[in-house]
């Protein structure tokens, strides 16, 4: 009976559900799509593990090839495939600048799954002996072509082709280069492979279906403890993409959830009035019987019914998504999104959906089931009773629902639960703003000129929808100059702040016999140049304190030099501009056993002190040492920071090579790059303005995204800025006819309108701006911990679209008011 | 029924409004009705006719007294109960017809005996239709019939579940004169067939002469009964 008097009563039409069907979609659409990108991309990482790994199991060391034991242990489990990667110089043999490209030296069974292509008009399938394949952004940077010739190292290369597919690109992490691909016998020929320079082994095996390459991880792990050996398995091909999709996919939703709580005013808004319209029903039905719980839920099951409609074509729109990415995306995302349907993520924006729906129309719902079927006799003037108070704890269990649903879901809880906070806090802010911005506009002196005492009174009087709309479209216009704050913070730090006082150059793979040699070619190159030089090897942490690194099921949070390989160094006496927070640097001479020095940021993620002892496998061998004091780094410096220093005498019978920067006028640059590569191939010397352009280039994807997932919130805003109009459609008709009854022309009432919405505009964006500036700092200076120096120009443009767009909607909404004909109207109203 | 009297209510009050904008609307009330008959209620506007009627009929509860209606006591009773109450006891038709426009004339019609979970509710409203002159328009909406037809099918769904008391507030007030006395002359002719208690509030003294009991109210008090 409940469900035929509901859809019954829906025959009038679902107009009046617009708002909630249009807020709810909005909300379910983003968070559905962001889930199903997320899996996609995730799915395709896991599909393709084999291609992307390059092999079932890829085990990686540092600046060594693998020992004669250890390549037999590969051998054991199938067939072995060996590659170098490192980091190198590129220049046109005609003469040009050099480009720091990512090399990789392959052999014949490269690659054991995936296809590795190059485009038309390569010379052949494959680099052979003097031949390289390069990546087309090195084409396009040195200006070279398929035939032309290369200077990389000691060798001369001829270019055979553009890489078209590469499929083990990703597993190799954030590039600072471009690929050039060359067989062994072309890395020999480069003569860059000497011992101490900074070079990756990796050796992938092709297992038999039957093996299982999770046990062979365990296996290697077991045997080599050591060595300092990455083991990976194609079950979790690149590690690092995934941890960075997963968190940027989490981050991402929580966008979306914010977008869906602003969706939410939309849908309470929505349903509000939608029941407010069908009072005279509601009235009438109690008095031929019905009980407030039937009427409660009669009009539960069409709000349901809608909801879920709106869901499902949420859902349905969001499943697109990834589909969509790929096709306009292309080789920005990193892996090729899978085509499916990805149930979970589905499954979570749908509940998201519902539980929203639930915490905002329960209020609206249960004041409903109050209407009285005497309001018919008295002309429906009636004032809205108090919500009860289990329609108030369900809509805050449902709130609570979404919080949790979204804290438990999340790869990093405490994060997810800040970012809540955070979102709520804004919202209990706008909403206090918003009533004391009607309190404030109500307390105004009353202007002479009757429109705009109109305009005034429109934004504060009974009814008026001016606090819902500060908070809807305030948190989406927050939201949006908070991103273009940080967004623009951030790239006036890499377009000027940090290259003034960041070096020139990133030196890396000096051979230290070499030193004195390079210096002097430095300083002939470039006279004024600052050169700071440091030993350096590649080690891998494999303990701290007498916890096995390999054994940890999760890192500690923040301590991400556990995660990989990285630089070490050793020094006698503390590097320039040191500053130790704890413990005492070593005596100039020391000469006892090993210790170290460390990062205290990481050291305090890590849980480590002045005297734990830490562990780390450099060349395939284990040193253990005590940590002698703790340092602050500044990285904002961009100079070459070693998280972890060793005391002198150490690292003694190692091969090394020196790595540091170069500090000079731009000017010296070109010439100074020419001349360490004509002198020293094998040197690579890295333009810091290059490697902040790549990162600023991946600070825009990534910003683009956010932008989009945040643009639902704007989407959001602006419909409940447009249901707002309309309810309040009846209200500005009568306005409107009574002022032209009263000699009003529609000019000067459009002049009263346009000053209302421009008002509301001005209150909007002077909230948005202090609030998204506020949120926006504490981002750039907290957690960044970079120089606060946004481009205003920017952000007012981003909050100027936003406000203008208020104006025209609301103007627009406003606009047949306008047209209404008195005697019509009046007749109508 | 062990109960003569259909309406026995005593000392009702009704007061609306809170502290200073409190407003005495019923000022202790007595009245007692027989079943079957039919009674005018008179009054200027603001005399607390309609509220009488909203008390007597479950739609207002009372500030204070006893009313006991069609056999149910209404004292104490909260707003569901008193919905529940008046199914299949009372019928009210009102001056602006009050129709759910998403619901034709037959859906209508068939609403509270729906609600009071009766399973041939559309038989019976269909029959209820055709004995108001409608059996042709089961199927339109309230949009796609005149006033007078509109009226018609609120005084067969006030009288489709036979209540002992039907309640007509104006029910002509929107209607032109023909029409009006049509409705009039169904009004009176259906009770007559169903033998309901009709209570009719009204301005319009011919109709008042038509009922063979009138009471008069002003400033919240019976101030005449014709029984009396």
């Amino acid at each position: 009976m409940i469900l035929r008097l509901a859809l019954r009563d829906l025959r009038g039409g679902l107009a009046g559900l617009r708002l909630l069907a249009a807020c709810l979609f909005l909300g379910v659409t983003a968070l559905a799509g962001v889930g199903s990108l997320t899996a996609a991309v995730l799915a395709g990482l896991s599909d393709q593990g084999q291609a992307i790994l390059g092999g079932d199991v890829q085990v990686e060391m540092n600046q060594r090839p693998a020992s004669d034991e250890e390549l037999a242990a590969f051998t054991r489990e199938g067939e072995v495939s060996r590659l170098i990667r490192m980091r190198a110089m590129a220049a046109p043999a005609a003469g040009g600048d050099p480009a720091l490209v990512e090399l990789k030296g392959v052999d014949g069974r490269y690659p054991f799954y995936g296809e590795f292509r190059l485009r038309d008009g390569a010379l052949a399938d494959r680099p052979r002996g003097n031949q390289v394949a390069i990546g087309p952004e090195l084409a396009d940077k040195l200006g070279v072509n398929v035939g032309s010739e290369l200077r990389i190292g000691a060798g001369a290369f001829r270019v055979i082709g553009v890489i078209e597919r590469e499929p083990d690109r990703v597993s190799q992490g954030f590039a600072l280069g471009p690929s050039a691909m060359m067989d062994q016998a072309g890395l020999d020929a480069t003569g860059l492979i000497r011992p101490g320079s900074l070079f990756i082994a990796a050796y992938r095996m092709k297992i038999p279906a039957s093996a299982d390459p999770a046990e062979i991880t365990r296996l290697l792990q077991r045997d080599f403890p050591s060595a300092g050996l990455k083991v990976e398995d194609r079950l979790n091909a690149a590690p690092g993409t995934r941890r960075f999709l997963e968190r940027l996919g989490q981050f991402l939703t929580l966008v979306g959830l914010s977008a869906l709580v602003v969706a939410g005013i939309g849908v309470g808004n929505g349903v509000g009035s939608y029941l407010d319209n069908k009072r005279g029903a509601i009235a009438m039905l109690k008095t031929l019987g019905a009980t407030s719980g039937t009427i409660f839920r009669i009009y539960l099951a069409q709000i349901g019914l809608v909801a879920i409609l709106a869901i499902l074509a949420g859902l349905a729109a969001g499943a697109t998504v990834p589909s969509l990415v790929a096709w306009a995306a292309g080789d920005a995302i990193p892996v090729p999104p899978g085509s499916g349907i990805y149930p979970d993520a589905l499954i979570l924006a749908a509940g998201y959906g519902l539980l929203a729906a639930l915490a905002f129309a329960l209020v609206p719902l249960a004041r409903a089931r109050t209407v009285a079927s005497a309001s018919l006799l008295r002309g429906g003037v009636e004032a809205n009773k108090r919500a009860p108070w289990w329609a108030l704890a369900g809509a805050l269990g449902a709130g609570v629902g979404i919080v949790a649903l979204a804290v438990w879901t999340a790869p990093t809880p405490a994060f997810a639960l800040g970012f809540v906070a955070a979102a709520l806090g804004l919202l209990a802010l706008l909403s206090l703003l918003a009533a004391a911005i009607r309190w404030t506009l109500a307390r105004l002196p009353r202007p002479r000129a009757p429109l705009v005492r109109m305009a005034l009174a429109n934004l504060h009087r009974p009814g008026a929808q001016t606090g819902r709309l500060v908070v809807a479209l305030g948190a989406g216009l927050t939201l949006f100059t908070t991103l273009a704050v940080i967004e623009s913070n951030l790239s006036a730090q890499i377009r000027s702040t940090i290259p003034a006082r960041a070096p020139s150059f990133f030196i890396l793979d000096v051979p230290s016999g070499d030193a004195e040699r390079f210096r002097a070619t430095a300083a002939r190159a470039a006279p004024d140049a600052e050169l700071h030089l440091m030993p350096s090897l590649r080690a891998t942490i494999t303990a701290i304190g007498a916890r096995r690194i390999a054994d940890m099921a999760e890192l500690p949070e923040g301590a991400w030099f556990l995660r990989s390989d990285r630089n070490v160094t050793f020094a006698a006496t503390p590097p320039e501009g040191t500053r130790i927070i704890e413990g005492e640097w070593w005596a100039p001479d020391y000469d006892g056993p090993p210790l170290v020095s460390l990062d205290a940021e990481n050291a305090r993620a890590a849980g480590l002190n002045v005297g734990d002892t830490l562990t780390v496998s450099v060349l395939g061998r284990e040193v253990e040492a005590q940590i002698a004091n703790l340092r602050e780094i500044d990285w904002g410096r961009l100079g070459i920071n070693f998280v972890i220093i060793f005391s002198p005498g150490v690292f003694d019978a190692a091969p090394l090579s020196l790595m540091g920067t170069a500090t000079m006028p731009t000017e010296r640059e070109q010439a100074f790059a020419r001349a360490i590569n004509r002198d020293f191939p094998s040197v690579s010397a890295v333009r810091i303005q290059d490697v902040l352009t790549s990162v600023a280039d991946l600070m825009g994807q990534l910003a683009a995204a956010i932008r989009a997932a945040g643009a639902v919130a704007i989407l959001a805003g602006i419909a409940v800025l447009i249901g707002a109009l309309a309810a309040s459609r009846r209200a500005r008709v009568y306005d409107s006819v009574l002022l032209k009854l009263l000699g009003a022309t529609r000019g000067r009432i459009l002049w009263g309108q346009a000053l209302e919405f421009a008002l509301l505009a001005f209150i909007l964006s002077l909230l948005a701006l202090g609030l998204g500036t506020g949120a926006g700092w504490y981002v750039v200076v907290n957690l960044f911990e970079l120089e606060w120096a946004p481009d205003w120009g920017a952000v007012l443009l981003t909050l100027g679209a936003g406000a203008g767009l208020t104006l025209v909607i609301g103007l627009a909404g406003a606009l047949p008011a306008l047209a209404a004909r008195p005697a019509q109207a009046l007749r109508a109203l | 029924m062990s109960d003569p009297y259909v309406i026995d209510v005593a000392n009702v009050t009704l007061s609306l409004g809170a502290r200073a904008a409190r407003v005495e609307i019923l000022r202790g009330i007595d009245l007692r009705v027989e079943a079957g008959e039919t009674l005018a209620l008179l009054g200027p506007s603001g005399s607390g006719k309609s509220s009488l009627m909203a008390v007597l009929s479950g739609m207002e509860r009372p500030t204070g007294g006893v009313v006991r209606v069609a056999g149910a006591d209404f004292t104490g009773m909260n707003e569901d109960a008193l919905a529940r109450a008046r199914r299949g006891r009372i019928g009210i038709v009102l001056q602006a017809f009050h129709l759910l426009p998403t619901m034709t004339a037959l859906e209508n019609v068939a609403v509270p005996m729906e609600l009071a979970g009766e399973g041939d509710a559309f038989d019976r409203a269909a029959a209820e239709l055709e004995a108001v002159g409608l059996g042709h328009r089961l199927g339109h909406y309230p949009v796609q019939l005149s006033g007078g037809e509109q009226q018609r099918v609120a005084i067969a769904r006030a009288l489709a579940p036979r209540p002992a008391l039907l309640f007509a507030d104006e029910p002509t007030g929107n209607l032109d004169a023909a029409t009006g006395g049509a409705i009039l002359d169904l009004l009176f002719e259906r009770q007559a067939e169903t033998k309901a208690t009709l209570f009719v509030i009204t301005h319009d003294p011919a109709l008042a002469s038509r009922c063979r009991r009138v009471l008069e109210m002003s400033d919240g008090r019976i101030v005449r009964d014709s029984a009396s």
